[in-house]
């Protein structure tokens, strides 16, 4: 018997309507690609929707033997809903899409075959948005050209959720807290080839936007941990050496400028002949210094914390993307 | 958290005594899963352990519930001790005790319960029979119909005023903080499907803020309205030492259930806080001395600004590890539960082909 070669991922919150109209167009896109790639699986990740989703879900199911249905204990959210897909995928590409039908199934196709062509990752690139400019369009486009300026690599649309991956390449990844956007970026960090393709991209038809404006503040901050921590991780004590040595800097620029003006003043304070201001600057040196104390403490703390965990010992995902690609 | 399992810590009763009144047999008390365990952390050697399981057991048993109680002995023995064991030859695996040498808290109680415990339904009581047991009825139909966890609101209570007037300010706090509709987070009779309970860790003193915590983590969260019969323990105020402690909780309460996996998000909004209000001090003394001529010595505020930047810095910094800490350790956490996968059988998906 044949291994799954194609999971088509899927996480649903409240898709009621949609449910029925997408497995006919993933149906009629795993139609297209013919025999190769088939058996695929079509993974429904609920996310303890409160509407008839499941049952639209377990009628499918019950027509279509490719469908599986994960159902969440409670609501997790976007990002646990695509990593319990990717635990859960058997085939040896996993396509992921949203539920709400503004992704087109067709498209999957030709991601696929793209990424036959030796790509890692394939991201869906929506060109042309059918979503509102100000809410939508613009906080999308800043924080992408911000993610794209800080980590190097470039890629236009990090919201859209249809992407392809090799298996091999998700197994290895933990994302977690929303991190899902960043998937082509982490893998990219990693060696990955990532590859961006332009998709279709559908007005909504049903329910209403589950994002608001309020996710920009937390976006950046989610971006400088995907851009910085990955790294920090590998040797915490070097990194926050280099905190604690610019620190350090600040410290000796503080004392050079408290020395230089010594016994220019008038002879108060200590009775070293230092003036006030010379006082002000000696008790700001100190608290600079304690900061460069605090900082590779603080480091020697997070390697402690990274060797407890055993993530060195563990195989990364460059090592894996090197096998792959030899 | 676990509890350690070897004989120094945990005395296992060994089986005794005279079997004691007319209790019916059932066929079902060794069985490997019952409907209901009722946990019950002993703290005193003065605790009704009999009226307990009388008052709890008997409405159970109206119900047709397959039930058992355990009682966690937290480091008590005496008097209560002995009465279990009656209990326990009477009821047979129906009743069942764990005894700790050293008192660990009711957190730890209910874990060492939990491991033990065979129902499909946890029942948390105190140690005497506080709130009616017909209310068992509905609070079990609660979780029949799909809530998670169940807990109660005494209404009326029947308490000195002082006890009430505190208990009731502290459930407004709470309320206020949480921005949830609870009305008594102090009472421990509680209904917990057992999924529930496997999810949410429990320790220290979260015991208390259990529903909040279900709460904060998706999980439905029932509260009923149940008759108080009375009420234990310490009477009047309080005193700062409980007040101060339940605020540290809160505080805990809320930051694991909000930022356990971005904990920079926590300590960055502080930490930026900080750091702006010392920046803008700085900006502004330094603005003054080049374009007013106004020297900086003689001026503590600059101490202030300055203090307030390292303080921001050093709260990043705190953001920075936590987040090393929850990066390398993504691979143990496993943000979801899979309640259930539903598929078609790999047999009847391929059965006419091969």
């Amino acid at each position: 018997m044949k291994p799954v070669q194609l999971s088509i991922v899927v996480p649903i919150f409240n898709e009621e309507e949609s449910l029925a109209i997408l497995h006919r167009e993933i149906g009629e896109a795993l139609e297209a690609m013919g025999e190769e790639w088939s058996p695929a699986e079509i993974l429904f990740v609920d996310d303890c929707s409160t509407d008839a989703s499941l049952h639209v879900m377990i009628s499918l199911l019950r027509q279509d033997p490719r469908v599986r249905v994960l159902k969440f204990r409670r609501n997790y959210g976007q990002t646990a809903a695509l990593s319990a897909g990717f635990d859960e995928a058997r085939g040896r590409v996993v396509v992921t899409l949203d539920g709400d039908l503004q992704n087109d199934p067709a498209d999957i196709p030709s991601m696929v075959l793209e990424l036959e062509r030796g790509y890692d990752v394939v991201a869906g690139w929506r060109k042309r948005r059918h979503d509102g400019f100000i809410l939508r369009r613009l906080p999308s486009i800043i924080a992408n050209r911000l993610i794209a300026r800080t980590t190097g690599v470039s890629i236009h649309d990090t919201g859209c959720t249809l992407k392809a991956f090799r298996t091999e390449v998700v197994k290895s990844m933990n994302i977690y807290a929303e991190q899902h956007r960043f998937l082509p970026v982490l893998s990219a960090g990693s060696g990955a080839r990532v590859r961006e393709l332009v998709v279709h991209h559908r007005p909504r038809r049903f329910g209403r936007s589950k994002y608001g404006i309020g996710r920009a503040f937390r976006v950046l901050i989610d971006l400088f941990v995907i851009k910085y921590i990955a790294q920090f991780s590998h040797r915490p004590i070097q990194y926050f050496g280099i905190i604690s040595l610019t620190t350090m800097g600040f410290g000796l620029l503080f004392g050079v400028v408290a020395l230089l003006s010594l016994g220019t003043g008038d002879g108060h304070g200590l009775g070293l002949g230092f003036n006030d201001w010379e006082m002000a600057v000696f008790t700001v040196l100190a608290l600079v210094f304690s900061c460069v104390v605090y900082f590779s403490l603080l480091g020697l703390l997070a390697e402690l914390a990274v060797k407890a965990s055993g993530m060195h010992r563990r195989s990364t995902l460059d090592r894996i993307l090197n096998e792959l690609h030899g | 958290m676990s509890v350690r399992t070897d004989s120094e810590i945990i005395t296992k009763a060994r089986h005794g005594c005279a079997p004691g009144g007319s209790i019916e047999p059932v066929d079902w008390a060794d069985d490997h899963e019952l409907d209901v365990s009722v946990i019950v952390p002993v703290q005193s050697s003065d605790a009704e352990v009999r009226d307990v399981v009388e008052a709890l057991g008997s409405e159970l048993q109206r119900q047709g519930r397959k039930w058992e109680v355990v009682f966690v002995f937290d480091g008590v023995a005496g008097e209560a001790w002995d009465e279990v064991l009656e209990l326990r030859a009477a009821y047979g695996r129906r009743v069942r005790s764990i005894s700790f040498k050293n008192p660990f808290g009711e957190s730890v109680c209910l874990s060492a319960a939990l491991e033990r415990a065979r129902g499909r339904y946890i029942v948390t009581s105190p140690q005497y029979v506080q709130v009616d047991p017909v209310e068992l009825r509905s609070m079990l139909s609660a979780l029949d119909g799909g809530a998670d966890f169940v807990t109660p609101w005494r209404h009326p209570r029947v308490d000195p005023w002082l006890n009430r007037l505190q208990s009731a300010a502290f459930n407004l706090v709470i309320r206020s903080i949480i921005r949830m509709h609870f009305h008594d987070l102090n009472c421990y009779f509680r209904a917990i499907r057992r999924e529930v309970l496997d999810d949410v860790a429990v320790y220290g003193e979260m015991y208390r803020f259990l529903p909040v915590i279900a709460y904060r983590q998706g999980y439905r969260v029932v509260e009923v309205r149940v008759r108080h019969l009375k009420e234990w323990g310490r009477t009047g105020f309080f005193g700062l030492g409980i007040y101060t402690r339940r605020f540290l909780d809160i505080l805990a309460v809320m930051f694991l259930t909000k930022f356990t996996l971005k904990p920079l998000r926590f300590f960055g909004t502080i930490g930026g806080a900080f750091g702006l209000a010392g920046a803008v001090i700085c900006l502004w003394l330094t603005g003054q001395k080049l374009f007013l001529g106004e020297p900086l010595s003689g001026k503590p505020l600059l101490l202030l600004g300055v203090m307030l930047i390292v303080l921001g810095v050093q709260v990043l910094g705190f953001g920075l590890v936590g987040e090393i800490i929850i990066f390398s350790q993504a691979r143990n956490l496993k943000e979801y539960r899979v309640e259930r996968v539903y598929e078609t059988p790999p047999k009847a998906r391929h059965g006419g082909d091969d």
